[in-house]
């Protein structure tokens, strides 16, 4: 592997992140970011103002998907597949055909002092985007997400059962991901 | 919203990683779709007696069809986990493929020259690849919605994957009515129903899968 620090890094904080430890998984994906945004922005060299948004929605689709990493391999060259299929998708997006040769490296690379990069502003809200969503959707990810309700409160205030309530989390984060990815 | 307020929103009451559960959606479509096969295939020509099976080399038909089904069904799923080997399924799919060709090839060469066409196009030649690529869409349809679960990132050959997982359930299911005993017959016509089946898959593949 190109960087085994990362790999070190990140194995254990997002493991324990599956497992369902919160605060582990918010510094896998404070990790992740560091490194997509160094990942994407030498690649992206014609689109500087996207790169924020493509980091963003790398980071939803990173979630949505999680659960497809075979915890046997190594997360930084699941992560790596996944964040070079979002760039794919951006350049298909952008109409722009293939993707240029720097790509094919094993591992996502950084600079090695640098940690990452400093975020820069995201052009696309989120934020608005998530008032969007249909009601139902949008309320259990506000009581989850935002007010910080546990799964069974924002159960009990919905009047759902907590499977209903994690499936409308799921498809309105999904959905986020869709209008993302069709605009 | 800026990326970190993100992160909180996607850490904030994550809880543990649901598992992508893809084999049940790949069980029930193929549970879906395998009475309208079936059906289809009664319908269609008949299906045959089990008493004659020996005859018409039905367990043969199976067991080729069902290692196609068996291999493209993993290679689907391992195509659908970034980073994971396909290695072994394309193993897999490539030695049941030679294999076939093989003992294809050898039947026919046990015939007298005089018969090779006829026993090497049998009566439905014709028929049967279509057939069996028509059989496999309500398959490919079951497949190409498990592999929506999961993460591929090679969309054209995730396509092709369920293509001939599709299309190997497809010539199972018309295997149950076919009466075509020569094994020359299943390597040629059997191979290209699931050929057409993995094209179909690979062609649709890249529309549905995207995520």
């Amino acid at each position: 592997m190109a960087d085994e620090g990362f790999e070190a890094r990140l194995a254990p904080l997002w493991h324990a992140g599956r497992e369902g430890d919160e605060a582990a998984y918010r510094a896998a994906l404070s990790l992740i970011a560091l490194r997509l945004r160094a990942y994407f922005r030498p690649r992206m060299a014609g689109l500087p103002d996207d790169v924020e948004d493509l980091v963003q929605e790398t980071l939803l689709a990173i979630h949505l998907k999680r659960a497809t990493h075979d915890p046997a391999l190594p997360v930084s060259n699941w992560l790596h597949a996944v964040a070079r299929y979002r760039l794919t998708d951006v350049y298909r997006r952008r109409g722009r055909r293939g993707v240029p040769e720097t790509l094919d490296g094993v591992d996502i690379e950084a600079p090695p002092d640098s940690g990452g990069v400093e975020a820069s502003s995201a052009r696309r809200d989120l934020g608005r985007l998530l008032g969007t969503l249909p009601d139902g959707q949008r309320q259990a990810i506000e009581l989850v997400k935002v007010e910080g309700y546990s799964t069974e409160e924002a159960a009990a205030r919905m009047g759902i059962t907590v499977t209903t309530l994690k499936v409308r989390v799921h498809r309105g984060l999904q959905r986020l991901m869709t209008m993302v990815g069709n605009e | 919203m800026k990326t970190d307020e993100l992160i909180g929103l996607l850490a904030k009451g994550a809880g543990p990683a649901e598992p992508a559960h893809e084999e049940r959606r790949m069980a029930l479509g193929v549970v879906l779709a395998l009475p309208v096969m079936v059906a289809a295939v009664w319908a269609g020509i008949g299906l045959v007696p089990v008493a004659l099976w020996p005859v018409s080399g039905t367990f043969a038909k199976f067991l080729y069809a069902g290692m196609m089904l068996f291999g493209g069904g993993l290679l689907l799923r391992r195509l659908g986990r970034p980073g994971a080997a396909t290695g072994l399924p394309l193993a897999l799919i490539g030695g049941t493929l030679a294999a076939m060709a093989m003992i294809g090839v050898a039947d026919l060469l046990r015939q007298p020259e005089a018969g090779w066409s006829m026993h090497a196009l049998g009566k439905s030649a014709t028929t049967c690849p279509a057939a069996i690529l028509f059989l496999s869409v309500p398959a490919l349809a079951g497949m190409l919605w498990a592999a929506r679960q999961l993460a591929p990132t090679q969309l054209r050959l995730t396509g092709a994957a369920a293509g001939l997982a599709a299309g190997g359930l497809g010539a199972v299911v018309y295997a149950l009515g076919c009466d075509e005993g020569a094994l020359t017959f299943l390597a040629l016509w059997y191979s290209l129903g699931m050929a057409l089946a993995t094209l179909l898959g690979a062609v649709i593949g890249p529309r549905l899968l995207r995520w």
